[in-house]
């Protein structure tokens, strides 16, 4: 039983992580309607990001903070008005292709600059646990857990309660009505891909005292971000959370009786089956 | 205008394609028979994928699941029994005919992206599946493949008869999807790639023209997984089963013209020479030639949506208009 509780907890501190990266991809997608391939490939280099301001600054991961999420803002920014305006018009595979595309050459382009190694910060905090009751818990995943869904609830306050949120919304809703209405379209796009770039590359800091950097990091959470923002009813910022938390917890399990081998089946197993048998997400308004 | 363009002039691609085969020939080393083997091979399935994604408008990004089936059926068979890969070629399409039905019945209907992830979701579970089921596939290990060539084995000394295999897999490829654009089922499928609705509208059996188009796509892609297999002589889920393989089914396809019966080929014919070389000779830089890929990709996508081949067709139309008195655009 001790196990058991022990298990679900970890599955519940990595699907925070997880939450902060689907969040990210479902603003994305459901604002703009764009699906991001390549949205893992900003988790990796933020964490290569956080890597070096370690090892070049001496700055800790939680010191870099405020300077990674501004660079991965411009990044996001970027990444926006050279790449994603122009196919905003265009045909879904289109655009789906071009995220993959994207997702190529940041993969390859990481590949050239710094080579396959893996590369992990280790501060003091890396190893450092806290009991609770009988639980033994990683520091850094509570940090990154608190600090993660922490962001993801100010992200959905944003939305519901300030102006620029009702905006994002109504463009959500309907863009040419939101257009009439006085909104400037590309600005909210341009907007809303920006803070959903930032947010994972929040995650992708938060992950660097507990996962090493490599090219390919990003790939896997990328399908995994997917998959719960699938779970959660694709653009819904609660699903998402819910559905990261729900990811964490059946990968952690899954683990545990059926090997770390099986972790990705189950949950790609989890998500067949919502998509066959409840296609609006577990947590979405049908 | 470009659809106009695009049904005319096929004789010069299939002039292109049929002469094809005499390049190998004038390679000066196996290195560049390789490249062109590969060509071929890519070409086909490139082909294939694009019977049902590319006239369809659906992305699957899974394909590298049919080219696993086609690999692993051929080759279990023949370690195991000693069955011929011609004839476990055949069982492999039949696996990946019931396969393609279960999953495009279950995923067909499923509307733009969630059809895309589905089909990443169920590659990754075979290879998954591929990789834990140790007793039957090696595992991660992979399977070597004997070498003992003869026409039964399908495996051959020289790089010259894989050249014509895998041309002959390019020409069926082409074919059946020339003739399908010609037919019922190909206009049905575009039609409802274009517009689901006004398509079922007009009286059109979406759910099956897909689910048609989808098993013969999955099927001619398995075929050219045993090709692979046989060629490669070595298969492991890792690499073969790879996202980075249904991705290179996409570019080809895209690079020359999606949803078009030779842009694929097109696509493969400029791509996957350029591919090769830039891993053969770049090698230093690992990650380069697939930097290279993309950058080309995204720069296809961003100014020529419609791939390279409008532009050729035009461009064959200006030698033919030339060389003939008249003939109008």
């Amino acid at each position: 039983m001790e196990q058991i509780l022990q298990v679900f907890i970890s599955g519940i501190f990595s699907g925070g992580i997880y939450a902060l990266v689907s969040v990210g991809l479902a603003l994305i997608f459901g604002i703009i309607g764009l699906v991001n391939f390549a949205h893992g490939e900003f988790l990796m280099l933020s964490m290569y990001f956080a890597y070096w301001m370690y090892n070049i600054i001496g700055l800790d991961p939680y010191q870099s903070m405020l300077i990674n999420l501004a660079i991965m803002a411009i990044i996001g920014y970027l990444t926006y008005k050279i790449v994603m305006e122009r196919v905003l018009e265009a045909n879904h595979s289109i655009q789906i292709i071009l995220t993959l595309a994207l997702s190529m050459v940041l993969q390859n382009l990481a590949l050239m600059l710094w080579k396959a190694d893996y590369r992990s910060i280790r501060i003091d905090m890396t190893t450092d646990t806290t009991y609770v009751g009988f639980l033994t818990l990683s520091t850094p995943r509570i940090v990154a857990f608190v600090i993660a869904i922490g962001a993801s609830v100010l992200l959905y306050l944003f939305l519901q309660k300030t102006y620029t949120g009702a905006a994002m919304r109504a463009v959500a809703q309907n863009g040419k009505a939101a257009q009439l209405m006085g909104i400037n379209l590309k600005r909210t796009y341009g907007l809303a891909f920006t803070i959903g770039i930032s947010l994972v590359g929040l995650a992708g800091l938060l992950l660097s005292p507990i996962y090493p950097a490599f090219p390919l990091v990003g790939s896997n959470f990328s399908t995994l971000a997917f998959i719960v923002v699938v779970i959660g009813g694709l653009t819904s910022i609660p699903g998402s959370i819910m559905g990261g938390l729900l990811i964490g917890v059946v990968e952690s399990f899954a683990g545990y009786f059926a090997g770390p081998a099986y972790q990705q089946a189950a949950y790609f197993l989890l998500f067949i089956l919502v998509l066959i048998f409840k296609p609006n997400g577990l947590f979405g308004k049908s | 205008m470009i659809n106009k363009i695009l049904s005319r002039n096929n004789s010069v691609l299939w002039i292109i394609a049929l002469a094809s085969i005499i390049v190998p020939f004038f390679m000066p080393n196996r290195y560049f028979q390789d490249i062109i083997v590969m060509t071929f091979l890519w070409a086909g399935l490139a082909c294939s994928w694009n019977l049902y994604s590319g006239y369809c408008n659906r992305l699957s990004i899974g394909h590298a699941a049919y080219l696993g089936i086609g690999a692993y059926s051929s080759t279990l068979l023949y370690i195991n029994f000693g069955i011929s890969p011609w004839i476990g070629m055949l069982v492999g399409g039949a696996i990946s005919a019931v396969a393609a039905l279960i999953i495009g019945g279950s995923t067909l209907r499923l509307k733009g992206t969630f059809f895309v992830l589905s089909t990443i979701a169920f590659a990754e579970i075979l290879k998954v599946m591929t990789i834990t089921s140790k007793d039957i596939t090696e595992g991660a290990l992979g399977v070597f493949i004997p070498y003992e060539p003869s026409f039964m084995n399908m495996i051959w000394a020289s790089k010259i008869p894989y050249a014509f295999l895998t041309w002959i897999y390019m020409l069926v490829a082409l074919f059946i999807c020339v003739k399908m654009e010609k037919s019922k089922l190909g206009y049905s499928l575009i039609a409802v790639g274009e517009n689901q609705e006004a398509a079922e509208n007009l009286g059109v059996n979406s759910s099956r023209t897909m689910l048609i188009a989808f098993v013969m796509s999955a099927v001619l892609t398995s075929f050219g997984g045993t090709i692979y297999a046989q060629y490669i002589m070595f298969i492991e889920p890792t690499s073969v089963m790879s996202l980075m393989n249904s991705v290179n089914f996409i570019l080809l396809a895209i690079t020359g013209g999606m949803g078009t019966a030779f842009g694929p080929m097109v696509g493969s014919f400029i791509l996957t020479p350029i591919s090769n070389l830039l891993r053969g000779y770049l090698s230093s830089v690992s990650g380069l030639h697939t930097f290279v890929l993309g950058m080309i990709l995204i720069v296809i996508l961003l100014f020529r949506p419609d791939g390279i081949l409008p532009q050729l067709k035009l461009f064959f139309n200006g030698l033919i208009k030339k060389s003939k008195v008249r003939k109008g655009v």
